[in-house]
């Protein structure tokens, strides 16, 4: 029957927030009770919420402090706006300042429409802020598996960050289906095939390609263990990093270029079944993916 | 006096007809296999103009190889067609219209063409005889409206012509008893030719030609909602319609309409409905396709039978694995069979309750929009009280006795409960109470001598939203069941111009349940009491024999 633990997919951004950290232990800045909604929305008669849509603050994980972000994807799909932005900016370069590390919970389709050159800019800073924290050696760590999954700016902020943590339901990328369907034409993607969506965009692909460090099932005891374990880990964002990193990724477009399908993918990283792979449960699917996925060789 | 006979009268001209219809296929066709790639030319060899042709399909199930081949036709050699067929569901069968080659319709469902097919009735492109529920359409077939061609689908034949329909059957014996023993012409398209059939649908001598389309007829998945887009609101109207209606009643044998508020009911069977101690007294016998949300129901011990219009894709090897609930045949398969179906529901269940997009002050209920023509499918059936109904049950007496307090019991109808469920705002946030059907709009615009109502008023038992339950049996005047209906409409317009005094008092006399009224706290309308919160649970709860659709899956 249903797992009815706490679904970090079908919880809100305070509910995984209270799941992740240690109890009692979250100290929230510019709270709901601080009314710093959007400017914006008012003009569009559109309704405003008083946290703007993501939650910042102070906590500790296992002991040790750090600092959270947490999207809430029910509001305007988690995007971006200037409020919105302006909170993770702040925290990041709080980040920096104090020698904290950063966890965010991403649940994002990307930049608010209504207020895109606020929310386009946010992203700028934001991803400058990662990259000065990072350099200063704080670790900026990503949990993604909500239901807006992490799309256009959080994609990319995405790919900045020191380790990302992944489940099967959560999806990454910079276009969402739609877009590329609209531009690109059904041949190139059909938006409505659900399966071909996750088979190219979702966490266990993510894993595969690399793309995600860690995949965990989809309840807050997997993604609290996996995080505790990436703070532990830490690993200061150097030229060498970088470096790497780009060989890594110049690597995956030469060996993965062509491909068609996420099924292409695995088949090329040696998978016997990849049709198969979906259907899989978490312990299943990395006992099979664990040696055989493209590996971010440290380069995070 | 001695009745004279008439001089010269041939009583067997129909015979003849189709004896020489079969010969003209014989031009193109091999016995009864017509190749495929000469398709078109065959039916312009059999089908003559002004026929009555009926292509199989309905709202799930498609004859589409057969749509297409017909709708190639030359317009010179097949015209003034009388299209009469329960589904205008593929743009092929409008294009018939669009070229000449058909002219006249009777029709039941219209789904994805409805935007089309309105377009058309207003541009007078279609002679519309009338838009008919399902059980309407079949009946018409046996009376005045016979076709002398049925283009039907099947999964596969034999050289004979006997016809395997598997899960998906629907239709076909229909469409096949009223064509083929009145001397009508039936060809059907199968997905392969193989030397033995699984199971004899139909039999060989009742089809006359028989071509392979080599892949499957095209099915809709039209049955399936995810759970994961279950929202708190219907949570608990769900919980409402449980613990208010299913409950007090105790209804056993019922039908769900689609939509995201029964399955959402069917979801929280296992759980809501297990804690109300309600496993055996409701929900044990069902008219109802195979969702698959009622998958954990199923597992749970809840129901004890079900019987089918139609299928569901994905659910066919559930449903084999599940026979002491389903209807199936020899091969180990579903069998379906839409026109019992609809009798069972109509006749031997106590309760519908489905959603809608429209409901006004009498209770009157439209799916219609003004540029849409939907048409009905089977709702209507399943929402109706059967005046031809005689044999007794308790929900059935319990609504007749709060229908009626002056007749003797003996001499009392009972009534079948029929059940409007929806959120205050539906989809898009338009509200689901109004003034005026754009039924009737649309009525006047095409002018037809009825609007396009799905369910009628006097049909209509009860109204369910999130605000509460209004009980329509109870109300003892025209005012009363305005203010019932107001008083639980929410915020919309209509909600907002309730007589509050009179909707208190309604409330006191229990024609309307708030939800504290029955014990129920909203806030405990939460998505963890769903027994299933995705489709991946689903599959799970089936033990991996639901095979969800690519496009459902988010794994």
């Amino acid at each position: 029957m249903s797992n009815l633990a706490v679904s970090w997919f079908e919880a809100t951004a305070r509910q995984r927030l209270a799941a992740l950290v240690d109890d009692g232990s979250f100290e929230e800045f510019l709270g709901p009770e601080a009314r710093e909604a959007s400017p914006h929305l008012g003009l569009f008669d559109l309704p405003r919420q008083f946290d703007d849509g993501i939650i910042v603050g102070r906590a500790k994980l296992s002991g040790k402090s750090v600092l959270v972000a947490a999207q809430e994807g029910r509001f305007m799909g988690g995007a971006f706006g200037e409020v919105h932005g302006a909170k993770l900016t702040g925290l990041l370069r709080a980040a920096r300042k104090l020698g904290q590390d950063v966890v965010i919970l991403f649940d994002t389709g990307g930049v608010r429409l209504q207020e895109a050159n606020a929310g386009e800019l946010a992203i700028s800073e934001i991803i400058r802020a990662i990259v000065e924290a990072r350099t200063a050696g704080c670790s900026v760590i990503g949990l993604i598996g909500g239901r807006a999954g992490c799309y256009g700016g959080g994609g990319i902020i995405a790919g900045c960050c020191s380790h990302l943590i992944v489940s099967e339901q959560g999806r990454i990328s910079v276009s969402g289906p739609e877009v590329i369907e609209t531009n690109r034409g059904i041949e190139e993607f059909d938006s409505r095939d659900r399966a071909f969506v996750w088979r190219t965009m979702g966490g266990k692909h993510r894993y595969l390609i690399g793309g995600a460090d860690d995949f965990v099932d989809d309840d807050a005891t997997g993604f609290r263990a996996a995080t505790v374990a990436a703070l532990a880990a830490g690993k200061p964002l150097t030229r060498t990093v970088l470096e790497a990193e780009q060989h890594r990724l110049t690597t995956r477009l030469a060996r993965f270029g062509k491909a068609q399908d996420g099924y292409d993918v695995w088949k090329a990283l040696g998978m016997a079944q990849p049709e198969a792979l979906p259907g899989l449960a978490v312990e299943a699917f990395l006992d099979i993916a664990r040696d055989r996925r493209e590996t971010s060789d440290d380069a995070r | 006096m001695h009745t004279k006979r008439m001089a010269m009268k041939n009583w067997n001209d129909q015979k003849t007809a189709r004896a020489a219809r079969i010969a003209a296929g014989q031009t193109v066709a091999d016995g009864k296999m017509i190749p495929a790639e000469r398709l078109t030319e065959f039916l312009e060899a059999v089908i003559r103009p002004g026929d009555r042709v009926c292509i199989e399909g309905d709202n799930q199930k498609q004859a589409d190889l057969l749509a297409r081949a017909l709708a190639n036709a030359a317009p010179a050699r097949i015209n003034d067609l009388h299209m009469v067929q329960s589904g205008v569901v593929l743009p092929e069968h409008l294009d018939l219209f669009d070229r000449g080659i058909a002219r006249r319709l009777d029709f039941s469902y219209s789904g994805p063409q409805s935007a089309r097919i309105a377009r058309m009735l207003f541009g007078g492109q279609i002679e519309l005889g009338a838009v008919h529920t399902y059980l309407e359409l079949f009946a018409r077939y046996f009376i005045d409206l016979t076709p002398n061609v049925a283009l039907i689908a099947a999964v596969s034949a034999d050289r004979e012509g006997n016809l395997y329909t598997g899960p998906n059957t629907e239709d076909t014996p229909t469409v096949v008893e009223a064509t083929s023993f009145k001397d009508g012409l039936v060809i059907a398209q199968v997905g392969e030719i193989v030397d033995r059939v699984p199971r004899v649908d139909i039999p060989g001598d009742l089809v006359h030609f028989v071509v392979d389309a080599k892949k499957p007829f095209y099915v809709e998945p039209l049955f399936t909602r995810d759970p994961a887009a279950v929202t708190e609101t219907q949570i608990l109207t769900a919980m409402l319609a449980i613990k208010g209606l299913y409950a007090p009643y105790g209804i056993k044998r019922l039908n769900h309409g689609i939509g995201f508020s029964t399955a959402a009911i069917e979801l929280l069977l296992p759980t809501y409905g297990e804690a109300l101690g309600l496993r055996g007294r409701i929900c044990s016998h069902f008219a109802l396709n195979p969702h698959p949300t009622l998958i954990p129901a199923i597992e749970a011990g809840w129901v004890e039978q079900v019987h089918s219009f139609g299928s569901e894709v994905g659910m066919e090897d559930y449903v084999a694995a599940r026979s002491d609930v389903f209807f199936t045949g020899p091969d180990g398969s579903l069998r379906s069979n839409r026109a019992f179906c609809q009798t069972a529901g109509l006749y031997a269940c106590d309760m519908f309750i489905g959603s809608t997009l429209q409901i006004d002050l009498a209770g009157h209920s439209s799916t219609v929009t003004t540029s849409r023509i939907a048409g009905f499918g089977g709702a209507p059936n399943m929402g109706s009280d059967p005046h031809g109904r005689r044999h007794p049950s308790e929900p059935w007496l319990k609504a007749g006795a709060e229908a009626d307090i002056t007749s003797p019991a003996p001499l009392r109808r009972g009534r079948k409960l029929v059940v409007q469920i929806g959120e205050t705002f539906g989809d898009k946030n338009v509200p689901l109470f109004v003034e005026q059907l754009d039924a009737l709009a649309l009525a006047q615009k095409l002018n037809l001598d009825l609007a396009p109502v799905m369910v009628y008023g006097d049909d209509v038992t009860h109204i369910v939203t999130e605000e509460g339950i209004a009980n329509l049996l109870l109300c003892r005047s025209t005012d009363e069941r305005e203010q019932a209906i107001r008083g639980v409409a929410g915020y919309t317009d209509i909600g907002r111009q309730r007589d509050r005094k009179m909707v208190e008092r309604l409330r006191e006399r229990k024609i309307i349940q708030r939800p504290e009224d029955l014990g129920i706290n909203p806030l405990d309308a939460d998505r963890s009491l769903l027994a299933a919160r995705s489709i991946k649970d689903l599959m799970l709860a089936s033990g991996g024999l639901y095979k969800p659709p690519s496009r459902f899956r988010n794994w």
